[in-house]
């Protein structure tokens, strides 16, 4: 009989696995419900070896800020927890579960970890308090450097649970910002949950519009470094460089298409602006996107087969969409005089852009065949420009500048919650989202 | 993107192994928590130690070190012995202003063969950086085909956008914005 509950489990991870929207009526946030349900939640302090009883409070802590950068999650206070979690409950003892549900807890989590020398050893589990279920069990290894990221990756796990999508955290932004240094502009990455700042260029020239190859390695950018504007991509970890676009004048890397095999940029030759895609191992070039006006932006679909674009064509810029290959390009921008800067959402069923409207810039989105068009982030006091989607489709990174002063900020995709990534560096812009880790 | 997936699917398969072998394994595993348990869980005899799935070590980027190339000076403002080409909102037409700019300029080319000039096209801050670096461009091509069409050979043209981020004026008013959108001169 134990053994039937045992099978099931593995049916239910099975389906969790397989199927990106489980219809799971038990234990599942639908994400497509604005303002919809939270999952009230608990995360016990850890039981912990002797190598690092820090530990106990410290990956708890870590775990919570994460889930409660999301809107799925209601945490049940720590102050709240009446039961401590001591290593028996890794070795059959097990919880009381209708203890945490008298605490309001729906979903527990629990953790045990150890550090032995340089070895970090973290065992995690996700408990549906109400069944007393395990729903999701994972131990990770790893360097004690390593501890934030094994969190993030298994808060990742514990939106996967119960939304069908992998959550973000762990994920970065590259955006540019001035260098106190020098006039120019440098690359910058910051972690999505605002820690971990760092500068990744230092040549006191410009260096602009970072984007992201598919597998997070690589940051694809223009710099100014000769004189002239050339696109080199640059190894975040090692900081290895190479250039890949050698032609024409002014150019800005778009996106990589999702195999990492195309690199698409903006390229002006001649005051005429083209869409070209250019092939990252080689540097062959195709032209994507031909015109009399500024063709510039490319943003590819994460299915690889089309791009969403700027051009000047009609008189005023506008995003337009078009597949790879074939000569129709339909206008999806409407009612502005303005319309710039396209980032399609990696879960596919929106384009945000920006655009100017009564005078100020609007974060805007818009389902890829120009219908529901909607604005998403706004101030009536400044600009809201350049977003760039999370990998989750679910918010969206941004540049609000008013009168010199500018900061990234972080909006859900339904313009509900927001929150300052940045603040504090001059003319911070042109943020770009990393892939999921 | 790829070994990310191949990745993530040798562990859904270890996963998936490990919890199939459990669900086959002995009742007594199983039994101590009744949930999914792991064969070779060696820590304590008969304990539950579900997907004990050991994952790949996270990648953890060390500082990046500082790009070693010192870089060209392109963020100082060069000093022309010429006006700047105004322009208007989200244009790169000449203005009257613009034309007779651009006839000094010429004049002074003709008179000195051998000068080289580079046509810097600028933008103030409004709209998308890059829609402006293209816009730049296009401004300074217009003022290199007007300098072409009034006698300058094109060999000794050429032209560079900055976009938006060399501002003359740092001002954020219509003031400034106006100083921003231009053409700036640069004799080689």
């Amino acid at each position: 009989m134990k053994r039937s509950i045992g099978s099931a489990a593995v049916v239910f991870l099975l389906a969790l696995s397989l199927f990106p929207s489980p219809a799971f009526p038990v234990l599942y946030i639908d994400i497509n419900a604005p303002g919809g349900k939270r999952m009230p939640i608990a995360v016990a302090d850890f039981a912990v070896g002797p190598g690092d009883r820090s530990l106990s409070r410290g990956i708890p802590t870590i775990l919570s800020a994460d889930l409660a950068l999301t809107d799925l999650f209601d945490l049940v206070p720590p102050t709240a927890h009446m039961e401590r979690v001591t290593a028996a409950h890794f070795s059959g003892k097990p919880l009381s579960f209708p203890g945490w549900k008298m605490i309001g807890a729906e979903a527990v989590v629990i953790g045990l970890a150890d550090v032995r020398g340089d070895r970090l050893s973290i065992e995690m589990r996700l408990y549906d308090a109400t069944q007393g279920t395990l729903l999701l069990g994972k131990h990770y290894t790893g360097t004690p450097a390593q501890l934030r990221p094994i969190v993030h990756r298994f808060a990742n796990e514990i939106v996967f649970t119960f939304t069908g999508v992998r959550g973000v955290f762990g994920t970065e932004i590259a955006f540019t910002a001035r260098s106190r240094k020098s006039k120019g502009k440098e690359l910058y990455i910051v972690g999505m949950d605002g820690r971990g700042l760092r500068k990744v260029t230092d040549n006191r020239s410009f260096n602009l519009f970072p984007r992201w190859s598919p597998d997070g390695q690589w940051v694809a950018y223009t710099s100014y470094r000769t004189g002239a504007p050339h696109v080199y991509l640059r190894n975040v970890s090692t900081g290895a460089e190479k250039e890949v676009v050698r032609f024409g004048g002014s150019k800005a890397p778009g996106g990589f298409s999702p195999d990492g095999v195309w690199l698409y940029a903006g390229v002006s030759q001649a005051g005429n602006s083209d869409i070209y895609r250019v092939r990252v191992v080689g540097g062959a070039a195709e032209k994507v996107v031909e015109g009399w006006g500024l063709e510039v932006s490319p943003s590819p679909s994460p299915d690889g087969r089309r791009i969403a674009f700027v051009s000047d064509r009609g008189g005023s810029p506008q995003v337009y969409v078009k597949t790879i290959g074939v000569a129709a390009e339909t206008r999806i921008s409407s009612g502005t005089n303005y319309a710039t800067s396209p980032s399609w959402s990696p879960a596919g069923d929106r384009i945000a852009y920006t655009a100017r409207s009564g005078g100020r810039f609007v974060v805007a989105t818009v389902a890829p065949d120009g219908s529901d068009a909607r604005e998403v982030a706004s101030a009536a006091d400044g600009d809201c420009e350049d977003p760039s989607f999370a990998p989750d489709g679910r918010s969206l990174v941004y540049t609000y500048r008013k009168r010199g002063y500018s900061a990234l900020k972080i909006i859900s995709s339904d313009g509900r919650r927001q929150r300052i990534l940045v603040s504090g560096l001059g003319d911070a812009g042109s943020p770009a989202w990393s892939p999921g880790r | 993107m790829k070994g990310t997936c191949s990745w993530k699917w040798a562990v859904l398969a270890l996963s998936v192994a490990a919890l199939v072998a459990v669900g086959c394994a002995k009742k007594q595993t199983v039994k101590s928590e009744g949930t999914t348990g792991a064969p070779g869980a060696a820590s304590a005899p008969g304990a539950v130690t579900e997907a004990p799935v050991k994952e790949a070590p996270v990648a953890v980027a060390p500082a990046t070190p500082p790009a070693a190339a010192p870089g060209v000076a392109v963020t100082e403002e060069k000093l022309s012995r010429f006006d700047d080409v105004l322009f208007d909102f989200d244009q790169s037409v000449l203005r009257e202003d613009g034309r007779k700019t651009s006839q000094v300029v010429a004049d002074y080319l003709m008179r000195h063969s051998g000068a080289k000039l580079l046509i810097e096209g600028h933008c103030d801050e409004r709209g998308t950086a890059e829609y402006n670096l293209a816009l730049g461009e296009r401004r300074a091509t217009a003022v290199m085909t007007y300098l072409v069409s009034l006698g300058v050979p094109t060999a000794d043209l050429s032209t560079v956008s900055f976009g938006e981020e060399k501002p003359l004026d740092s001002g954020h008013d219509e003031g400034a914005w106006a100083k921003n959108r231009r053409a700036h001169f640069v004799l080689k």
